[in-house]
């Protein structure tokens, strides 16, 4: 039984390692480069030194904290995304259960539309888009990198998706208990749907700290500058040093895995998480 | 209550929006009554973020109560970015003042109204100091839209201890510059041992018609006709599918790569390169054991023209503009001698007018010598044609297909007639 | 009594609900897409906002004679009919791989989720590497001629840049799926693992029996917005491509782009856009019809 088991756990770590290494690898390599001299980081590429620097040193990150003003980009960019992912994690949540357990006139018109306009490319409408923020007074302002992106039918489907999987017992034991329809959604549907709440945050975080096209048209100048943007100026001067490059890369995916890694405990394995008992 | 909440919380976003936002347009006039005159010009190295807000500071001093100069810094990748930028703000009316461009661009600008004629606001003396080659690529219909402080060149970069191993000698004068047979050749002979002979090409963006039109006029042709019209007739003439032709023989013979490793030529993996002049500052700093010299861009064979790239940012007036006198004063200003030359030193780039290189002595000695050379006395720009934004797409598309195996005349005849159509579309009836 | 009581205090709490949502989406993506296609209409030069003029159906009769915008269509069907099974099998795989209560979990997760965090710009480059055509400097081809096989001309070669894209796309792409898969099986309970495994059911009896029907509103999910997501595909073209070699990676998304953008041909882009919406709208709008009559 325990050499089922011995055997069962060498298995699972073994090939999940190797596989890992093979998602990671990139993100080791960038982090390799950026402690290597500008001279060193094309060096050997195919060879597997490449992933160890020869001499690992901070200057890069030295230079690039010299260079630009990076904890205010850091801020910016912090600021402005998890604002949008709070209002987005409400506003679509509360639009998502209406489309998955409640009866209205229009349901099935607004879950066509939802889907439909998943559909729509940022690339094609942000000339519009950005029209719209001009004539709303709304260009080098917060709103401009907020407002439009709070709804999202990616997310709203999403949700739908998610409470249309609970079960109606749970909600209409809170009617009996008397709750109203908004008490039920805050009191009893959002505490046990943490890990759908969880995976849109982390989705959306990674999408919006990596987006670029959008506030490179809506902002100007250093004050609400994000820091997609400030690493981009790195590679406007040729030659294009790659050491500062890297290393603002680096810096930059460390939020995303903060937030990752703070997220994790919604998705601990548990019977808790589900509550589905009645 | 919760409900409330969020419609007050949602208000209260929309409001506060519009508050931060309210007039953003660019102002003209501030409160002290001066004109404001803004400039966008690319983020950059810090020593020229530093030399932006030391002649700014200076300019206004000098101007208290009259104008107001600002700039804002425009991110600029290496790719489209800022001119997707432009083209957001002229769909609202909200451009600067003053807008530096891109070279090639330029012409862009000035045939669809966006930038203004500045022939003005230097004297024909003054602008007699300015190099031809800038003055050309700044000019569309015989006027000047812009002005600019630094120019660029390209030359062939070359490892000594690989062409001493193979017994290639190098050219002494511009005059002996190598013909595309005796670079062919020498690719050849260095290709060995995993080194390539050569490396042509610098990206596969704006960096292939940056480099490779000079093979074109090298050959008594161009991408197009002198006003840009056309490029029928000459993209795809005999002599330009000749260079084509040239080009292609070094990727598929093996002599060049068609996906350079970055730094190929740095890490001593190509012998030779057609490199930019800020190659040099690189090489120096960071490349110290590699040994390299510099010597001029290849010539065509038989009566080739003696040619070479050139071409950097400018900066123009732009519609927009209110006070035309203040912004007059600023370009001034910013492209006096005094500044062009402190300016082409904090970027490291060769400037734009003769009389800086009576301070400038760097470029007075060899490496940065071969630069100054080409830029007086071979350099050309790239077309200024108002398509030149699909010209340069289509060039390098076709180029990217000539390499993996397309018939050169065909993809020539291909992106000339795209780049046609759009000509005849938009501008041919102005 | 109760009944209708709590239907009425559901349909006002219903509409409630749905206002913010709808709101904004009206202003700020409904409104942008109509104006995107209205310029359909017109010949819009990106730099003459002055001079829009309404030219009818001119921009669509060119662009159903339009070759590059055919390929457009026939290269972002291919590639949406490849990476959407292949992607969504792998992040299903990987999500069932660490959904483990084995210590270390947690970093595994990060791992397969890192590409989505991995700067595009990095991945380029690697990926450059990988593919790059030359033996002596591409990773995968070192490999095949050392097994002594032919080199791949990979991302420089038409016939298999596509495939190249493919392929990384879907190690690129997976690591979202995942996540979603994950909270997916959360909210399978775990009694319905024991009572099948009481009733006998080995491992793979009850991926099918337990696992699967468990995870069918999510699959439907990931694989709606995989296919969309695979539909607007422009990001990989644009930094590793640029549509080609010899428009064999020239998707629709990135044609609107280039058009609209970098030709400043704006109007015709719109227009391109305009038939996008349509065949990306039906296609999903039909797997909605499909899914429900499952």
């Amino acid at each position: 039984m325990t050499k089922k088991k011995t055997l069962g756990n060498v298995a699972f770590y073994l090939g999940n390692t190797l596989i890992a290494l093979i998602f990671v690898s990139p993100l080791i390599w960038m982090i390799s480069s950026s402690l290597k001299p500008e001279a060193e980081i094309f060096k050997g590429l195919n060879t597997l030194a490449t992933f160890i620097p020869k001499a690992a040193s901070l200057n890069n990150y030295v230079e690039v904290f010299e260079r630009i003003n990076m904890w205010k980009f850091i801020g910016n960019s912090l600021f402005y995304v998890l604002v949008i992912i709070l209002l987005d994690l409400l506003v679509n949540s509360i639009c998502g259960y209406a489309l998955a357990k409640f009866e209205f006139k229009g349901k099935g018109l607004l879950l066509t539309l939802v889907i439909s306009l998943m559909v729509f490319p940022a690339e094609a409408i942000m000339l519009p888009m950005y029209r719209e923020m001009a004539d709303l007074g709304w260009i080098n302002s917060w709103a401009s990198l907020i407002v439009p992106f709070v709804a999202k039918c990616f997310s709203i489907y999403m949700f739908r998706q998610f409470f249309m999987d609970i079960p109606d017992e749970l909600l209409e034991a809170a009617a009996i208990d008397g709750c109203g329809p908004v008490r039920t959604f805050f009191k009893v549907v959002m505490p046990i749907s943490g890990t759908v709440y969880a995976t849109i945050f982390i989705l959306d975080f990674v999408a919006h700290w990596n987006d670029f096209m959008w506030p490179l048209l809506v902002v100007t100048g250093e004050e609400k500058r994000t820091i997609q943007l400030a690493i981009q100026t790195f590679f406007g001067s040729k030659p294009i040093n790659y050491g500062p490059i890297m290393a603002s890369l680096t810096i930059s995916a460390i939020p995303m895995l903060i937030m990752f890694i703070f997220l994790q405990k919604y998705y601990v394995e548990g019977i808790a998480s589900t509550g589905i008992k009645g | 209550m919760r409900k409330r909440l969020v419609s007050a919380l949602l208000a209260a976003v929309m409001v506060s929006g519009a508050f931060t936002g309210c007039g953003k347009t660019e102002e003209r006039v501030n409160e002290d009554g001066e004109s404001v005159i803004t400039v966008w010009s690319p983020s950059d190295e810090p020593a020229i973020e530093e030399w932006w807000v030391e002649k700014i500071e200076e300019f206004n001093q000098a101007h208290e109560g009259e104008i107001e100069l600002r700039r804002e810094a425009i991110v600029r990748a290496d790719s489209y970015a800022y001119e997707d930028k432009v083209n957001a703000a002229i769909t609202s009316n909200d451009l600067p003042d003053i807008l530096y461009v891109d070279g090639p661009n330029v012409s862009i600008y000035a045939a669809n109204e966006v930038t203004l004629p500045l022939d003005d606001i230097f004297s024909e003396e003054e602008w007699n100091d300015f190099f031809d080659s800038s003055k050309q690529q700044n000019t569309y219909d015989g006027k000047i839209y812009a002005v600019g402080a630094t120019e660029s060149s390209v030359a062939l970069y070359y490892n000594k201890d690989l062409l001493d191993q193979a017994g290639i000698s190098i050219p002494e004068s511009k005059e002996d510059a190598w013909t595309w047979s005796e670079y062919y050749e020498a690719a050849k002979k260095l290709t060995k041992d995993g080194v390539v002979g050569t490396n042509i090409i610098m990206d596969k963006g704006e960096g292939l018609s940056y480099v490779l039109e000079q093979f074109w006029i090298s050959n008594g042709t161009d991408f197009v006709n002198e006003d840009g019209s056309s490029a029928d007739g000459y993209l795809n003439s005999p002599e330009g599918v000749e260079a084509a032709k040239f080009l292609n023989s070094l990727i598929q013979d093996g002599y060049a790569n068609i996906d350079p490793i970055q730094k190929e030529f740095h890490n001593g993996k190509a012998a030779t390169m057609l490199g930019g002049s800020w190659e040099v500052a690189t090489l120096e700093k960071d490349y110290p054991d590699l040994n390299w010299g510099v010597t001029y861009f290849p010539v065509a064979d038989g009566d080739g023209v003696l040619t070479s790239p050139t071409g950097d940012w400018a900066a123009s007036v732009t519609k927009d503009v209110q006070d035309m006198d203040a912004a007059r004063e600023v370009m001034r200003f910013l492209f006096s001698e005094d500044n062009v030359t402190t300016y082409a030193q904090a970027i490291s780039k060769p400037p734009t007018r003769v009389s800086s290189y009576d301070v400038l002595d760097e470029y007075n000695e060899y490496p940065r010598s071969i630069f100054k050379e080409q830029l007086m006395e071979t350099g050309h720009p790239r077309p200024r044609t108002p398509s030149y934004s699909v010209l340069t797409a289509e060039f390098a598309e076709a180029m990217l297909n000539i390499f993996t195996g397309v018939d050169p005349q065909e993809a020539l005849d291909a992106a000339a007639e795209t780049t046609d159509k759009d000509y005849k579309k938009y501008y041919a009836n102005d | 009594m109760q009944k209708s009581v709590n239907k009425a205090s559901e349909r006002k709490a219903a509409y409630i609900f749905i206002l913010p949502a709808v709101v904004l989406l009206a202003a700020f993506l409904i409104y942008p897409s109509l104006q995107t296609i209205r310029y359909a209409f017109t010949d819009y030069n990106i730099m003459r906002p002055d001079r829009i003029v309404f030219c009818g159906l001119n921009n669509f009769v060119e662009l159903f004679q339009d070759a590059d915008f055919w390929i457009a269509v026939k290269n972002t069907l291919y590639f949406t009919v490849l990476v959407v099974p292949f992607q969504t099998v792998i992040a299903l795989a990987l999500a069932l791989l660490i959904s483990s209560r084995r210590r270390g979990v947690s970093i595994f997760r990060a791992a397969y989720f890192s590409p989505q965090v991995t700067s595009m710009v990095v991945v380029a480059i690697l990926w450059t590497v990988m593919y790059n055509s030359s033996p002596d400097s591409g990773l995968l081809n070192a490999l095949l001629v050392n097994l002594g096989l032919e080199p791949c001309g990979f991302l420089n070669d038409p016939d298999t840049a596509m495939n190249s894209i493919i392929f990384m796309s879907a190690w690129q792409g997976a690591g979202y799926q995942m996540m979603i898969f994950l909270a997916g099986l959360q909210g399978i309970s775990p009694e319905q693992y024991e009572a099948a495994s009481i009733d006998g059911a080995g491992k793979i009896a009850s991926f099918f029996y337990v696992t699967l029907p468990g995870l069918k509103n999510v699959i439907q999910y990931v694989v709606m917005i995989t296919v969309i997501q695979a539909m607007k595909l422009f990001t990989q073209p644009y930094v590793m491509t640029k549509g080609g070699p010899q428009n064999s990676t020239r998707t629709l998304v990135y044609y609107i782009y280039e058009q609209g953008f970098q030709k400043r041909n704006f109007g015709y882009a719109c227009a391109v856009a305009a038939i996008f919406f349509v065949i990306v709208i039906s296609l999903s709008l039909g797997m909605k019809k499909i899914i429900k009559a499952d």
